[in-house]
């Protein structure tokens, strides 16, 4: 019984960090349908400030976590600026390249300016001991993550429903055209946009990073290809459905390692993937896929 | 068989480009060095990649990741047939069903290679239809990493990272020259086919193609299936000329190399995949020699590492915000020969 629930525990853990990651993808998404793979970078440069606040005697933990956050929405309102705004309004293929060669690019940047292999970072190991919770033993650090995802989904959802921005930007994923011919600027919204997708990213890259303690040119490569995944099988642009996503890859995953045998480890993301495709097989455009029409749009 | 004249003029353009390749290809082997030699084989492997490519994405414009793992699935199974069955006893003491036990002639080796990839991909594509958008992206990402995770686990079949080592030598660069003439022609005649027109059609207006009674799935899972088979065909032509394969070779960095070929040149046109493979070997040989720090106009260079990396992302970027259709864009070579067509 208390195995279970320890694998529970585990798999909400997985899954909140794929939602954090997979709900900053899909608010850009909505908005201008780019698919971000440079997301990823967004988060190791969360990860490279640590290593710099490490390298200057910053340790004070809210200075190192307020520094990640800061500098991954710099980034992320950065790249929105200088590589995204170009590609704005062309066909999401042409975006989504884009973002592949921004990603690119930002790999070996650091591959470049810092090291190619792991550098360490401890400053967040304080993060993470082990308490009791209902009589079970957990990692403190899988129920910060947890309940910074409900608090996170919670504060996205108070934004968008009761804020004039947000409502500017549920309009936007819809119609921008007409958002704009009210007299929303379009600027505003993007960088809104990237905004929250690099707070999420910040949040995440946290966690991550607070697992790892360490960090590499490919740091979010991983885990966004997986909060990718989580977008698909969600339906791609539709927030509920990146939690859904997240949570979902979250409790397969663990699932896997729980189920799979020893000697099948290797092949753990090969099944994950494999029952997504399942998924999909099932339901084309995710399972929370907002209904289309296609030709609707001249 | 009668041709149309878009038809005609595709013959044309592929044999101008045919000519090109020939070209390069005689130069290179009465002046070029051995090492050049090996550049200029692995630039036309490359090549086969992005013609393959070319097939599904300039035609679907759908866009596909998997490509470099059908090329290795290609790669190992006429490899695992092909090497004489001494070395393999060595190299895979352990393979199951007897896979050590025997060995295949080339050419049945690279059929029977032909045939399993085509089989793998025809499965993979009726999933693969079935999505749209940014949906095939993320599908094909998937497919990848499932692909190479199972070459990484099965190191009794396939060494995983390390070697797979004892392939006999049995093309030569006049043998990729050659193919790879042929294969621009399938992938021109393919453009110009019924099947390539459709698919552009719907491409381009997905409702109205399919109004005017298209069947964009069938016509998706030929383009997809067309385009593994020519995949592997390159993966055979990679593991018959280098004598070793690993699973590296076939996995993210590989995709990225051969996407910018694509995109630079112009996914759309045939013309615009050679030529993007020309520019970006060439080009990346110099990028590749600057990041040894070599000395240049009597300046020591320091030694870079990642530049090639930084450039090739660069290409991108620029491309997609410059001139999204890439250089070509919607022209073939014959275009800029030939007269206009009325």
């Amino acid at each position: 019984m208390e195995y279970v629930a320890q694998q529970m525990m585990n798999a909400l853990a997985f899954g909140a960090e794929y939602a954090l990651i997979a709900l900053g993808l899909a608010i850009v998404f909505s908005i201008m349908g780019l698919v971000n793979f440079a997301h990823g970078e967004v988060i190791a440069v969360g990860g490279y400030t640590m290593v710099a606040f490490a390298a200057l005697a910053l340790n004070n933990p809210f200075i190192v976590i307020g520094g990640a956050i800061a500098a991954a929405i710099l980034m992320s309102l950065l790249l929105e600026r200088v590589a995204f705004r170009p590609v704005r309004y062309a066909d999401p293929t042409t975006g989504l390249l884009t973002a592949f060669g921004v990603s690119i690019i930002l790999q070996n940047v650091f591959l470049l300016a810092v090291s190619p292999r792991p550098v360490a970072v401890t400053s967040l190991y304080f993060l993470d001991w082990p308490v009791q919770l209902l009589g079970v033993q957990v990692s403190s650090l899988q129920v910060f993550e947890a309940v910074t995802t409900v608090l996170v989904i919670v504060g996205l959802m108070l934004f968008l429903k009761r804020t004039t921005l947000g409502l500017a930007m549920r309009a936007a994923s819809l119609d921008f055209e007409m958002v704009r011919m009210v007299g929303v600027r379009s600027n505003r919204v993007f960088a809104v946009a990237f905004m929250v997708s690099g707070l999420l990213a910040g949040l995440a890259c946290i966690f991550i990073m607070a697992r790892r303690g360490s960090v590499d040119p490919h740091l979010g490569f991983n885990p966004v290809l997986k909060a990718f995944v989580a977008c698909v099988v969600g339906g791609f642009g539709s927030l509920p459905g990146a939690v859904l996503g997240g949570f979902l890859l979250g409790a397969i995953e663990v699932a896997m390692l729980v189920l799979l045998p020893q000697e099948y480890g290797g092949m753990k993301d090969a099944f994950v993937f494999g029952i997504i495709a399942l998924v999909l097989v099932w339901r084309p455009d995710g399972i929370l896929s907002p209904p289309t029409e296609k030709g609707d749009k001249i | 068989m009668i041709l149309n004249p878009s038809q005609k003029r595709g013959l044309v353009g592929a044999a101008i480009l045919a000519a090109v390749l020939i070209t390069i290809g005689l130069v290179v082997t009465y002046f070029g060095s051995r090492y050049q030699l090996r550049l200029v084989y692995s630039a036309y492997v490359n090549l086969l990649v992005v013609l393959a490519m070319q097939v599904f994405m300039g035609n679907a414009r759908l866009t596909n990741l998997s490509h470099s793992a059908f090329m290795g699935i290609g790669a190992y199974v006429a490899a695992i047939c092909v090497t004489p069955v001494t070395v393999k006893s060595i190299s895979l003491p352990d393979a199951p069903w007897g896979l050590n036990a025997f060995s295949l002639d080339p050419v049945s080796s690279a059929l029977l290679a032909i045939a399993i990839t085509a089989v793998l991909a025809l499965i993979v594509g009726l999933f693969v239809v079935r999505l749209t958008g940014s949906g095939v992206t993320i599908f094909s990402l998937a497919v990848l990493v499932i692909v190479h995770s199972v070459f990484l686990y099965r190191t009794d079949i396939f060494k995983g990272n390390q070697a797979f080592f004892g392939i006999p030598q049995v093309f030569s660069l006049t043998s990729i020259v050659i193919l790879s003439v042929f294969v621009v022609f399938i992938v021109r005649l393919f453009r110009e086919s019924r099947w390539g027109i459709q698919l552009r059609a719907c491409a381009d207006d997905e409702v109205g193609a399919a109004a005017m009674g298209v069947n964009i799935r069938r016509l998706r899972l030929i383009a997809w299936v067309l385009s593994a088979i020519l995949l592997a065909v390159a993966g055979i032509a990679y593991a018959y000329f280098l004598g070793t394969i690993s699973a590296r070779p076939f996995y993210f960095n590989h995709v990225f190399l051969t996407l910018a070929m694509l995109i630079l040149g112009g996914m759309r046109t045939v013309t615009g995949a050679v030529l993007g493979t020309l520019l970006i070997s060439f080009g990346l040989e110099c990028v590749r020699w600057l990041e040894t720090g070599p000395v240049l106009l009597g300046i020591d260079l320091p030694e870079v590492l990642g530049l090639s990396g930084i450039a090739l992302g660069t290409v991108i970027v620029l491309t997609m915000a410059l001139r999204p259709g890439g250089i070509m864009g919607d022209q073939e070579i014959e275009d800029l020969v030939l007269k206009k067509q009325e």
